[in-house]
């Protein structure tokens, strides 16, 4: 669906610190009770599905999410975990998609589902007036997807048109490049969604088999958020999915195995000869989800480049007027994760934003952070989280993450007091721990002909037109 | 205790669901005007320990003229660089350090900015807001640095869209005579050329205490509100009310087209835009529903016919609320293979087909439930709320409207939605604007 955005100032950048002397007035103290997540239960079926329950009675709506553990790591052929995702919605127990579709549009409500990195996501909203309905078709969706064969055939087209369009917007690709740049052939280096001409090769027969792999009760997690009676929902979700019975178990590997040792520096250069700007992310190894450090992790990058002040952002936009906006931030796995800088800016001014960009990075190790910087990104952190987990749909993803990433509401109610834990002895810990220091990858998508002869700067150029199927590598 | 909003959603009164038995009545919000015209909506919502502020500028590329393009998208800019108390950088790192973020954006019709904060930080954010209404001071490099940043946003819009590149050369050829022909970030050539005059004019005239809505939603009391509100925001002058934009676009009395060529697209995209009137206008309430019916969800009619046929990517509509008469946008990214042509048809099958056979009961009822649902979603949040609020005061003349708003959808019937697709939807009040790698040929 096309959503227009009107113009945003601010971009969804967010973070900052003043590294000036200017001593920042805390005004008010912030609120003395730590938000804590609302009351749920977690219930774990007879047949190892693993259910969440949390009430939430602000506006008569339910959010059904469930997560399935399988994503494109599990990919044995590029694309394969989302094109079932996807298949699914192509009608179920005997429902044509287009029923499905009608029924659902007809109540207002929603019905989507999707794959990333790790997991599977299935996704209903709906007025809890709606429930009866709304369940059961879910249920159907999730257990006994038919994957018609014309339907299949018609979802794969779109996807391989979808993924070769994909192209046409630097800020859409980028982060598949540089996932598979630093990743490589490792699972973790697999693009969410495959690529056009893997999806456009992909059976029926391999998505079924791939559906009956991985969706399975022992894999699987449902959390319900909303306007409902948790013990009538309970009879509900034990009538709906207590028969849905495991094949055998998921075939998990182990991805801490065989992840990358980066030993140069590198430059991936992706050709877009219209290009009027470079697109960039820089950037290394990050942490896990279950890192625990990962709270400071999020103050220190908060100064670093996660909030409009951030430094990253003073320096490249504020200052120099290079770009609409800088950031940099940790993408985490359950094994693994990516540490990056992301910005764009003018063809002509590559360099100049790479350099700045450079530059500015290295203060973390050269300068440090002041204790005034870091109030202010605590406070900020703080301040930030609550409204993260104000919807229904939030709270069902979180408690989804909590399946596939295996963490607990401690992540929340903790947050406060680890954030307010955090002392500048302990920033510089984490800043020589974790930010990759040297040996940096790069990825570039931009007019290479003018981009090419300054990108040798940084590291072992490799170069790949846009237009290649794929993301390099 | 989070407060249900059973009664709001009465208000606008899409349907009734049966849990809701509560009378709704105008309590639920407050509201209050300063002498000074400054009017503030309060909605007290503890759910969370966070409140907003949301002020709304009646500002916006409308008030614009050739040459100065796109200023008030720049001001909006500029109102993050420094006042009097705050000097330059202070706003956001101040609102920071109290736990706060903020953004703006700004549209054919508004400006408006948004902080977001903890509850506890709600003087702070008064203080912040009032120095920069009050006493702006507009500093020269700034000025300069943020023309890069505004060229940066322009340019990553176009690169990054062809939406972006579509819509702004549709609305040129749409409108000849009112502002709405230009794109809200303005031609390029007047983001390097406006003066510090220019800006210094444009604070004065539009932002004036009269000339704003403010919409507070959170963890907030009433009467703290109103005494913070007393204190930093009543004594800001009022000011002569702005110039009214009198422009009435002529009447389109032929089909208008654009072509833009883009080598590397790798499908054709099509846009177009048909005439129709501003959110005031009666007619608005059975077009935003005919919009659904074209467009929400995969039982939509576009949908069908042109993303299951395998004809296109996407499908869909684009109908913003406006204060004069603007555009009813169609839209469509070709699946491949398949030609500009082919794509820009099935568009005009699909709007003639509503004009000639109106659409059923039953799309009826649907729209109107995921409307229900639309605005159950937005009340989920305390941003959804405010901005509820601000637009209803703003597009309607007054947040009461939302009482009105039930009536209001459930009088459209089939029949004024066919009505609205013949009255508008026509070739002559057509404008196609298309983007592919192929050039069109002469025939």
């Amino acid at each position: 669906m096309m959503q227009y955005k009107p113009l945003l100032i601010v971009a969804a950048l967010a973070l900052a610190g003043c590294t000036a002397t200017q001593d920042v007035k805390r005004t008010q103290e912030p609120a003395a009770a730590a938000f804590q997540l609302p009351a749920y239960e977690k219930v774990t079926l007879d047949n190892g599905l693993t259910v969440f329950l949390m009430q939430q009675k602000e506006v008569p709506l339910i959010t059904v999410n469930a997560v399935v553990r399988a994503g494109a790591v599990n990919d044995t052929s590029a694309g394969i975990s989302a094109l079932t995702a996807e298949g699914l919605m192509l009608g179920s127990a005997g429902k044509s998609k287009r029923d499905i579709e009608n029924q659902v549009d007809f109540l207002g409500a929603s019905l989507s589902a999707e794959a990333g990195k790790e997991g599977s996501y299935i996704s209903a909203k709906f007025m809890a007036k709606d429930l009866d309905t709304m369940l059961p078709l879910f249920a159907d969706v999730l257990l006994r997807p038919d994957f018609d064969a014309t339907e299949f055939d018609k979802l794969k087209q779109r996807e391989v048109g979808g993924l070769i369009q994909a192209k046409e917007s630097p800020r859409a690709v980028v982060g598949n490049y540089f996932g598979k740049l630093v990743y490589g052939e490792h699972p973790y280096g697999n693009a969410s969604g495959g690529n056009s001409e893997s999806v456009a090769a992909l059976t029926q027969q391999q998505v079924r088999a791939f559906y009956k792999g991985f969706y399975q009760p022992n894999n699987t997690s449902i959390s319900v958020v909303g306007d409902f009676d948790v013990a009538d929902m309970k009879t509900h979700l034990s009538r709906t999915f207590g028969a849905w019975r495991s094949d055998a178990a998921p075939q998990q590997q182990s991805l801490k195995q065989g992840l990358p040792v980066l030993e140069k520096s590198r430059v991936l250069l992706v050709d877009k000869p219209d290009a009027m700007e470079t697109t960039f992310l820089i950037g290394g190894m990050g942490i896990s989800e279950d890192n625990p450090d990962a709270v400071g992790l999020t103050v220190v990058n908060t100064i670093l480049g996660g909030r409009f002040t951030s430094w990253l952002n003073d320096e490249l936009r504020v200052n120099a007027g290079l770009t609409y906006g800088a950031r940099s931030g940790f993408a985490s796995y359950r094994d693994s994760g990516l540490f990056q800088i992301s910005t764009f800016t003018k063809t002509d001014t590559t360099e100049a934003a790479i350099d700045l960009a450079l530059k500015t990075y290295a203060r973390l190790w050269e300068q440090g952070i002041d204790q005034a910087t870091l109030d202010s990104a605590k406070a900020y952190v703080k301040g930030q989280f609550p409204p993260k987990f104000e919807t229904s749909g939030q709270l069902a993803g979180l408690l989804s993450d909590m399946y596939l990433y295996g963490f607990d509401n401690s992540y929340i109610n903790d947050f406060e007091r680890k954030v307010d834990s955090l002392t500048l002895e302990e920033t510089q810990r984490l800043i020589n721990t974790y930010f990759p220091k040297d040996k940096l990858q790069f990825v570039l998508i931009g007019n290479a002909a003018k981009v090419a002869p300054i990108a040798a700067k940084y590291g072992e150029v490799t170069q790949v037109n846009i237009k290649d199927v794929g993301f390099g590598g | 205790m989070k407060r249900t909003l059973s009664a709001l959603a009465l208000a606008m009164g899409l349907a009734m669901a049966p849990m809701m038995s509560q009378a709704t009545t105008a309590a639920d919000i407050k509201s209050f005007t300063l002498d000074n015209g400054m009017k503030i909506m309060v909605l007290e919502d503890a759910s969370i320990p966070n409140a907003n502020m949301y002020l709304f500028w009646k500002v916006g590329s409308r008030n614009e003229a050739p040459g100065i393009t796109g200023i008030s998208h720049f001001f909006e800019h500029m109102m993050f660089n420094g006042s009097k108390k705050y000097g330059p950088k202070m706003f956001d790192r101040t609102m920071e350090a109290a736990g706060g973020a903020n953004n703006a954006y700004t549209t054919e019709n508004l400006t408006v900015y948004t902080d977001w904060f903890p509850a506890s930080g709600l003087e702070t954010i008064f203080d912040l807001e009032a120095d920069r209404i009050a006493n702006l001071d507009i500093n020269a490099d700034m000025v300069e640095s943020e023309r890069g940043v505004v060229t940066s946003e322009r340019s990553t819009g176009l690169e990054n869209s062809n939406i972006r590149v579509l819509m702004e050369e549709l609305k040129g050829v749409a409108f000849r005579a009112h502002p709405y022909s230009w794109p809200v970030i303005g031609h390029e050539s007047d983001i390097a050329a406006w003066t510090l005059n220019d800006l210094v004019q444009y604070h004065k005239t539009y932002y004036a205490p009269n000339n704003a809505v403010v919409v507070i939603a959170g963890d907030v009391k009433l009467a703290e509100v109103k005494s913070l509100a007393n204190k930093y925001f009543a004594p800001i002058p009022a000011q002569a009310p702005p110039r009214e934009v009198k422009t009435v676009e002529p009447l389109q009395k032929g089909e208008r087209r654009t072509f833009i060529h883009k080598p590397s697209a790798s499908t054709p995209n099509v846009m177009m835009a048909y005439h129709v009137p501003a959110t005031s206008h009666e007619d608005y309430y059975a077009l935003e529903l005919l919009a659904g019916i074209l467009s929400a969800g995969n039982s939509s009619r576009l949908y069908q016919s042109m993303v299951d046929s395998q004809l296109a990517l996407e499908a869909d509509t684009y109908f913003p609320m406006s204060f004069d008469p603007n555009l009813f946008y169609l839209y469509a990214v070709g699946a491949p293979g398949v030609k500009a042509d082919a794509l820009e048809q099935e568009l005009i099958a699909q709007t003639n087909r509503i004009a000639a056979e109106g659409v059923t009961e039953q799309e009826l009822e649907k729209i109107k439930n995921i409307k229900l649902m639309d605005f159950y979603r937005a009340m989920e949040t305390i941003n959804g709320k405010a901005n509820t609020l601000g637009t209803y005061e703003l597009f309607f003349g007054s947040f009461d409207k939302l009482f009105n708003a039930p009536e209001a959808y459930n009088k459209v019937s089939t029949a004024d939605i066919q009505r609205v697709a013949q009255t508008y939807l026509k070739r002559a009040n057509r404008s196609v604007a298309v983007l592919s790698a192929e050039e069109e040929m002469d025939k």
